[in-house]
């Protein structure tokens, strides 16, 4: 057991540096610069409103930009590297090199996974630094602009009323840009990178291309964000539903994952209050699906002839 | 590292090794009837890949596996490795499925043109794969210094191996091999593109690892080096074993005697001989006198080698 565990984190660890010397992070830089350049520009057109509503719809945008943007970069990486994994393997003919070594397919498999994993936290955590970064930055903007609003009128520190003004601005200030929901947005948004990475192994366990791979994971990527609204719409026609119709409805769901749960990531953004135990839940969902979809991986890879 | 294979502790009577040590297995591997076949377009046709062989290898033994391309040694190789799986018959590893951890415990595999991690050094190749072995620690280290010494690669350490030379892969690949100190090894075609010297090194190598008690089974077409290191041969055809026995038996001419003379006869010496041959009762007519040639390999590695040599030293190259 403990040394299934050990060659894992081995297997994991190779598939790790192989993408770090790949340059896969490079694509991170673009990453920065997109949200810094965008962070700059929405400050330029928000130049000349009033401090406050201005900000907040400043602070908005960056929000949604930087998660939009972790999303989509963590997607294809995701969905890129984990679609080459087994075809590269294959093709090299490095597989039979490891597999010659006493190591069970499905610690090969795994392993392939956790790396991948791996390399999603470490891409995630960068570029929420740089989103971080990003906000600081807005932070810095904002405090500055409260600055030049409510401290021009000479002897302010002597009008109760405008210091409570000030103190004001201040702390809404911090409230919208140091919002501890977004590090549950971002656990969020990983959890469904890995989800992804989950899908893609799986198909590519049976696949014989990454293109057919990408093509099939993205496929169900969208079929799963379609999926509850599909429902919901055949739901609300309640009797018309044939047994055919919420059969084919029950298999899907049961077959592809409900990625527009995830959607709860627009709710914290849209500054709702979404409870942490609804995350947790949606945590637990992802996570048995994924033992799921990691143990038929693993069933289908031990019969593959390689 | 490696843990022997019967772990026989204080506690055990002496009856009970005696038990254990007659259900040891005899061969280190044993095929019977052992067939891969792949289907062609459409499922209407089947390549056979290896057709019922029947093979007794036992320990301690340098095996050679002849034939053309095709023939059917890499897929022999494979299914002794439980890298893919027979469609009929079996094979035995030490008595174990070849797909269970403990028989791949004892092998190591070189595959045919071997291919490795190109974005790890020569260094990391060789501890990646000694860890999935489960060797670690200070014995990694020893085992890493011994390997990159006994293959010659001090100069591909930090190098990664996606800059490596074909060469310099197979002594790798034979390194990563050994990592683990296996009982049996499995190489396919390991002088593939080596040079005449890097082959002969291979080839040395391989008496080494037979002195050392190692089962070798390997794979060649290069016919005068498996003849060089081989106990025996079997030779493969369209998937089917063909001819099988040790070298000593298939190759001996006996209508033939060889006598060998370390110094050149002067051609009294010779007509003297003849004589002396014509009264022990021999035909003058079957008696042949010839100088021995160095074969042009023979000739090759002498002068590389001095040439190489010289240069280590320092002399200045001619
Ligand atoms: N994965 C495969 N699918 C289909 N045919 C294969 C496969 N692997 C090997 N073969 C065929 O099996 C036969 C034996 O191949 P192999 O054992 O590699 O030969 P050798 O190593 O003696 O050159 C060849 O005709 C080869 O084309
Ligand atoms: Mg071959």
């Amino acid at each position: 057991m403990m040394t299934s565990l050990y060659r894992i984190t081995v297997i994991g660890r190779n598939t790790l540096t192989e993408a770090v010397r790949q340059k896969v992070l490079s694509v991170l830089l673009i990453f920065a610069l997109v949200l810094v350049g965008s962070s700059v520009l929405v400050s330029e057109i928000a130049g000349g409103l009033d401090a406050s509503s201005l900000f907040e719809q400043q602070i908005k945008f960056v929000k949604d930009f930087g998660c939009g943007a972790i999303g989509l970069f963590g997607f294809a990486i995701a969905l890129l590297s984990t679609a080459q994994l087994i075809p590269q393997e294959l093709h090299n003919r490095t597989i039979y090199t490891i597999l010659a070594k006493p190591v069970r397919r499905s610690e090969f498999l795994l392993g392939k996974f956790f790396g991948i994993v791996l390399l999603l936290a470490l891409c995630v955590a960068l570029m929420s630094l740089a989103f971080a970064a990003a906000l600081y930055w807005q932070e810095q903007l904002g405090l500055a602009a409260v600055d030049a609003a409510d401290t021009q009128i000479p002897n302010w520190q002597q009008n109760p009323t405008l210091v409570s003004q000030y103190h004001n601005d201040v702390a809404q200030i911090y409230q919208q840009v140091r919002d501890p929901q977004l590090i549950e947005a971002i656990l969020l948004l990983f959890m469904k990178l890995v989800m992804t990475t989950g899908i893609a192994l799986l198909i590519s366990t049976f696949a014989s291309s990454s293109i057919f791979t990408i093509v099939t994971t993205f496929m169900i990527y969208l079929i799963g964000h379609m999926e509850s609204t599909a429902r919901e719409f055949w739901l609300a026609r309640g009797a018309e539903m044939s047994i055919w119709q919420s059969g084919l409805v029950g298999f899907i769901s049961l077959l592809i994952p409900d990625m527009n749960s995830f959607t709860i990531v627009d709710e914290i953004l849209a500054g709702n209050h979404v409870p942490w135990s609804h995350a947790l839940n949606l945590l637990g969902y992802a996570n048995a699906y994924l033992i799921v979809l990691l143990a038929v991986s693993i069933i289908i890879f031990d019969y593959r002839e390689l | 590292m490696t843990e022997p294979y019967f772990p026989i502790g204080k506690l055990v009577g002496i009856a009970e090794i005696g038990r254990m040590e007659s259900s040891a297995p005899l061969f280190a591997v044993e095929t019977t009837g052992l067939t891969k076949r792949y289907p062609l377009t459409w499922k209407r046709k089947v390549l056979v890949a290896l057709d019922h062989l029947n093979l007794q290898i036992r320990s301690g033994e340098v095996f050679g596996l002849l034939g053309p391309n095709g023939s059917g040694k890499s897929t022999t190789l494979k299914l002794l490795l439980g890298l893919i799986v027979p469609s009929e018959g079996e094979a035995r590893v030490f008595g174990l499925p070849p797909d269970s951890l403990d028989a791949r415990r004892r092998v190591g595999f070189l595959p045919e043109n071997p291919y490795f991690y190109g974005f790890l050094t020569g260094d990391e190749t060789l501890r990646f794969y000694g860890k999935l072995c489960g060797v670690a620690g200070a014995a990694l280290d020893r085992r890493v210094e011994e390997l990159i010494e006994l293959v010659g690669l001090q100069n591909g350490r930090e190098r990664p191996l996606r800059s490596y030379s074909k060469g310099m892969l197979q002594r790798i690949g034979l390194a990563q091999a050994l990592i683990h100190d296996p009982d049996l090894l499995f190489l396919d075609e390991p002088t593939a593109g080596v040079d005449p010297l890097g082959s002969a090194q291979i080839r040395d190598l391989i008496l080494r690892l037979k002195k050392m008690g190692k089962t070798v089974i390997f794979s060649s077409h290069l016919l005068e080096q498996v003849q060089e290191v081989a106990d025996r041969v079997a030779i493969f055809s369209l998937g089917k074993k063909v001819l099988e026995g040790s070298l000593e038996s298939l190759l001996t001419e006996r209508q033939s005697t060889q006598i060998h003379i370390a110094a050149e006869l002067s051609t009294e010496q010779e007509a003297k001989l003849r004589q002396a041959l014509g009264q022990a009762g021999l035909d003058s007519a079957a008696i042949q006198f010839q100088r021995p040639q160095l074969s042009l390999e023979q000739l090759y590695l002498r002068t590389v080698q001095a040439q190489s040599e010289a240069a280590a030293k320092g002399a200045p190259k001619p």
